[in-house]
């Protein structure tokens, strides 16, 4: 703990993504107005700091709702999506890339052929794909963008692996006896987590993009649901007039980036046993 | 290193035919008529039915792969249904302009990624890493369409230093590639600082007691080498995805790139553009791999391939 | 308005006179300057009977001429066809313009006609379905055109209006051809990017006095509407078309930028599924109706940029009467769903991904609207080809749609949707009345087919088998170095008579 408080930085990092996940799971008794419900000669109104009315914070959108309502409404949809996908995709992508840098040979040759496969493919064509097959379920939405998103988990921990596990010490190891899990968990999982983290932290941001792009698929929330993605996109066709529709959601995606971004620094500090003295 | 470079092209060979065969599959397999796509939509069935059999797509789907195999082995990508030109024409076409977007969006990204990501890490805790942690953190999160539409208003409508969108010339790159390089420049920054952080950390520890402070060159040239392989994994992946998935970019700004054309082609259903531009990126993709894993021996000598 | 004698009549007035060049146009100036458009649909071919694009009928009127135009307030005025008349009512007769010839410089005469026509019906081309009522087209010397059909097809002139006119040389070269094609209209075809750009050069020798205005065209295509105003205000480009009522107050506040609206040929129309138990009982369709403020719609989501609508065609066209406006009445919506046995109902709302402007909001709010009145809307934004399969297999119980009438006559709306043959793997429409008003009604004589017209329009408002919220307006913005642009109803970009300062 005290370890952990020599990071100001990552706890800031950790309050802040707190509050946020806080606020969206709040949502009901912090919103004051009803995010989903039209007030058609309420529109486009900018928000109170910028000369719009003490009723709405944060302004209305195109419909006339109310944005601060729709963000703390939203964030639940798309911090849970988002989340979940970044978590699927480094699982995935980490336990490939682990096996395929540990086991190397065939298995390795093999993962990495089908990475290259599916990267040839656009997303939105997986996705309409994977609609046709499985729906538009919630978890049809996780595996798309999980999709979108391990092969870069992969390809970083193989390579690290590759490099470590040349290493003196973990060859020590293996002659010791130390099973190949164990030289895994211990030696070389940890010595990956440095790029892991900065990477999960920072595909926040992209899961929430790629979930607004997939929304017209039937994927995800339907509207008149908000999601940040949801309202990025109803913002984009108003940059020019009402540029607060898109620059609201953007920057709470802002925020949690950032907190994650802190926190998953922090978490390297601490983690990464080549800085433990 | 002989067998393993033959192996690898033997899988190559393999990987194109795999996606080729996969995305002839999945085209026909999803839902989406191209005839009712290329009709209005009062044309009546019978029209519809016509247009499909004049397409080709009523025979049994293995006889249609057959005939696409035989004519790209002569070179025919077939004929795009949307343009009625040939489907690799009409891919070709999009290349120059891509790969220059691509290109400058690269060179941006090492070069400015990779600076900020150094002094971040160099001067660790000061405002030079806070004003990097900003960055990052917009780079990251700051929606493409955002960026573009925002660089347009105020450099192209306001200021009028920069044309809003096309491609005649070389002031045209400026704002897309800015556009299309803020996301990488981002995660380059970071894994730049993050990798050095943990060699800079080591070597200022162990050398620091033994003599006073080493050179500050010979540590940034060991701690960027600690470097370089994650970000040529990333950069790898990242000239992939700039080539084929710069599709928001390039609607913002009008640029005739591949993006915009495979993912038009794909909700319009135009199988041999789709077709095409798939086996094109599978290529690319494939041999930019091998070029990378390759790399990896090179500049860390330990890394061998069993 | 008695607009619909120019069908028979005046045809052959108008051509008269449009042959002879007025005082003022013959001493017209040589053409100068350089127009550049930007319109938001790429164009997608330079084979006028290959595609049934707004855009591409745009740009390609600049290098083909029809053998008809009609004007923006719906007549119909004589291009390569000096004048035409029905001969009985399975045969039209066409009249051609003498001493026109291609940009190669090979004549145009009836020869070109014949081919054309011919072409447009024994090829696989998208055009092709409309002229398959086409049972013969003869020439009658160089300068006359018979075309006798199997069916009455009074509509043939309106459509003729969207074909341009193609030299025989074409026939056995296609490809060729339409590398650099030839046609006999104001501007030659230079070049074309696919999916960027259109260069199109003057015609010097254009059979009408003065014009082109202009020596050089470019066309370009930018989708995203951000960037097309943006290319307009930067005074890069000199036209946009497709703007939306949000972009109109930034394109006003512009110095040197003019923003023109008209009223459009289109309405906009959702249509039910006629076969899905939800909304087969027309109780429910009406409830539907009366809970939807239009009002609303129209002034504070389309800011005015739409028009109520009184008839399933748009005023202008032949057949449009006033039925009066659809009322709102929530009240009454929900006791006819408790009648209808329906107060908890759930419907399927279906659109396409980014076709309509404001679609998605509108979906939203009309959803809002009947949520009111205790129907759950489900929004189904799809993309538009799995929309569309959705549509044919019936899976939905309203779907967000338009209809532009083109050729400027409602013929093909009726025959497309309110027949049991057309409307089968969409609406499931079947109304037998109503399909042989449709038959009654492509004789060629206007009269006639103003009457069917108007009792298929009374039984449809009536039966509501469609809603139509609104009648679209056309937004364009252009800046005021242009002379004599004209905001057309039919979306086209037409710039032959514009002359730039």
């Amino acid at each position: 703990m005290s370890r952990l408080l020599r990071h100001p930085m990552a706890v800031v990092g950790g309050l802040l993504l707190a509050v946020v996940v806080v606020a969206s799971v709040a949502a009901p008794l912090l919103a004051t107005s009803d995010p989903i419900k039209p007030s058609f000669g309420k529109r486009l109104q900018p928000p109170r700091v910028l000369g719009g009315t003490s009723a709405y914070v944060l302004g209305t959108d195109n419909l006339g709702r109310d944005i601060y309502a729709r963000l703390l409404y939203g964030g639940r949809v798309s911090l849970a999506l988002a989340a979940s996908a970044v978590v699927l995709a480094a699982s995935v992508g980490v336990t490939v890339g682990l096996a395929a840098g540990v086991l190397g040979g065939r298995l390795d040759d093999l993962v990495m052929r089908v990475a290259d496969v599916q990267l040839a493919f656009p997303v939105i064509m997986l996705a309409i794909a994977i609609v046709a097959v499985v729906g538009t379920s919630p978890g049809a939405l996780v595996s798309v963008l999980a999709l979108s998103g391990w092969v870069l988990y992969a390809r970083t921990v193989r390579a690290a692996v590759l490099t470590i596990r040349q290493l003196d010490y973990v060859e020590a190891a293996r002659t010791l006896g130390a099973s190949d899990l164990r030289v895994v968990v211990l030696h070389i999982l940890p010595n990956t987590l440095a790029p892991i983290l900065v990477i999960g932290s920072s595909q926040f941001a992209t899961m929430v993009l790629l979930e607004s792009g997939l929304s017209f698929l039937g994927m995800g929330v339907q509207p008149p649901q908000p999601s940040w993605g949801a309202m990025l996109a109803e913002g984009r066709d108003y940059l020019s007039n009402a540029w607060w529709l898109a620059t609201v959601p953007g920057v709470a995606i802002s925020l949690v980036v950032l907190g994650a971004n802190l926190l998953g620094d922090g978490l390297r500090d601490l983690l990464d046993p080549r800085l433990r003295e | 290193m002989q067998s393993y470079l033959l192996r690898r092209l033997w899988q190559s060979a393999l990987t194109l035919v795999g996606v080729s065969l996969l995305v002839f599959v999945i085209l026909r397999v999803i839902p989406g008529d191209p005839a009712k796509m290329l009709l209005p939509e009062g044309a009546p069935p019978s029209a519809i039915e016509e247009l499909n059999r004049e397409l080709g797509l009523r025979e049994p789907i293995w006889v249609q792969y057959g005939i696409f195999v035989r004519s790209v082995v002569r070179g025919d990508f077939g004929q795009s249904f949307q343009y009625r030109a040939p489907a690799l024409r009409v891919v070709v076409e999009r290349v120059p302009a891509t790969i220059q977007l691509a290109l400058t969006a690269m060179v941006l990204t090492v070069l400015v990624g990779v600076s900020i990501g150094v002094l971040a890490a160099v001067r660790r805790g000061t405002g030079y890493d806070y004003a990097g942690t900003v960055l990052a953190v917009l780079g990251q999160s700051l929606p493409n369409f955002w960026l573009g539409i925002m660089l347009v208003l105020l450099f192209g409508v306001t200021l009028r230093w920069l044309p809003t969108s096309g491609f005649q010339g070389w002031q045209y790159l400026v704002l897309p590639s800015i556009t299309l390089a803020a996301f990488p420049t981002a995660l380059v920054a970071r894994l730049t600082r993050s990798s050095l952080l943990e060699i800079l950390s080591q070597e200022y520890i162990r050398t620091g007691r033994a003599k006073g402070l080493a050179e500050p060159a010979v540590i940034l040239r060991h701690a960027l080498r600690n470097a370089t392989i994650p970000l040529l994994t990333l950069l790898g992946l990242q000239i992939g995805t700039l080539l084929g998935g710069a599709v928001i970019t390039e609607s913002v700004f009008a640029w005739p790139g591949m993006g915009k054309l495979v993912v038009d082609a794909i909700f319009f259903r135009d199988f041999p553009v789709v077709q095409t531009v798939l086996i094109l990126s599978a290529t690319i993709f494939v041999a930019i791999n091998l070029v990378i894993d390759v790399l990896y021996t090179v500049l860390d000598p330990r890394i061998r391939y069993g | 308005m008695n607009r619909r004698e120019f069908l028979v009549g005046s045809g052959v007035v108008l051509g008269a006179s449009a042959v002879r060049p007025t005082v003022a146009g013959a001493q017209a100036q040589p053409p100068r300057g350089h127009i550049i458009a930007g319109l938001s649909e790429r164009m997608l071919t330079l084979d006028p009977a290959n595609h049934y694009s707004i855009s591409a009928t745009s740009v390609l009127r600049h290098v083909y001429d029809p053998l008809l135009d009609v004007t923006n307030d719906d007549k119909f005025v004589p291009a390569l066809a000096e004048s035409w008349r029905p001969v009985n009512n399975t045969t039209w007769r066409f009249t051609l313009r003498k001493g026109v010839t291609f940009h190669d410089g090979t004549p145009f005469n009836a020869d070109s006609v014949v081919f054309t026509l011919k072409r447009v019906r024994d090829g696989k081309l998208v055009k092709s379905f409309v002229y398959q009522d086409i049972e013969d087209v003869q020439k009658d010397g160089d300068y006359a055109v018979t075309v006798t059909t199997k069916r009455p097809f009074g509509s043939l002139p309106a459509h003729l209006t969207m074909l341009g006119m193609l030299p025989p040389i074409a026939a056995g070269s296609e490809d060729a051809f339409f590398q650099k094609p030839v046609g006999t209209g104001p501007f030659r075809f230079v070049s074309w990017t696919h999916g960027d750009h259109v260069e199109l050069a003057a015609n010097p020798k254009y059979w009408k006095p003065g014009i082109p205005k202009v020596e050089k065209v470019t066309v370009r295509f930018i989708t995203e509407l951000s960037t097309r105003a943006a290319a307009l205000r930067a005074g890069e480009i000199h036209v946009i078309d497709r703007v939306s009522p949000d972009m109109v107050q930034t394109l006003k506040g512009t110095p040197g930028v003019k923003v023109l609206d008209t009223p459009a040929v289109e309405a906009q129309r959702w249509h039910f599924q006629l076969a899905r138990d939800n909304v087969k009982d027309p109780r429910v369709r009406k409830a539907i109706s009366l809970a939807i403020d239009r009002n609303v719609i129209i002034k504070d989501l389309l800011l005015g940029y739409a028009r109520p609508v009184v008839n399933p065609v748009p005023p202008g066209l032949i057949g449009h009467t006033n039925l009066g406006q659809k009322p709102y009445d929530p009240e009454k919506a929900k006791q006819l769903l408790k009648q209808a046995g329906q107060s908890n109902l759930a419907i399927d709302f279906v659109l396409m991904k980014d076709l309509y402007p404001k679609q998605l909001e509108i979906a939203q709010a009309v959803a809002a609207m009947l949520g009111e009145v205790g129907i759950k809307v489900n929004i189904r934004n799809l993309e538009i080809a799995t929309a569309r399969e959705q549509r044919t297999a019936g899976n939905y119980d309203l779907f967000f749609s338009g209809w532009a009438h083109m050729p400027h006559d409602p013929d093909w709306y009726f025959g497309q949707w309110f027949t049991k043959a057309g409307a089968e793997k969409m609406t499931r429409f079947n109304d037998p009345k109503v399909e042989q008003l449709i038959a009654e009604g492509r004789v060629p004589d206007p009269k006639v087919r103003q009457q069917k017209y108007e009792e298929i329009e009374r039984i449809l408002w009536e039966d509501e088998p469609e809603i139509w919220p609104y009648y679209t307006v056309a937004i364009y913005a252009v800046s005021d170095k242009l002379r004599n642009f004209e905001a057309r109803r039919d979306y086209y970009v037409l710039l032959s008579e514009v002359g730039i300062a």
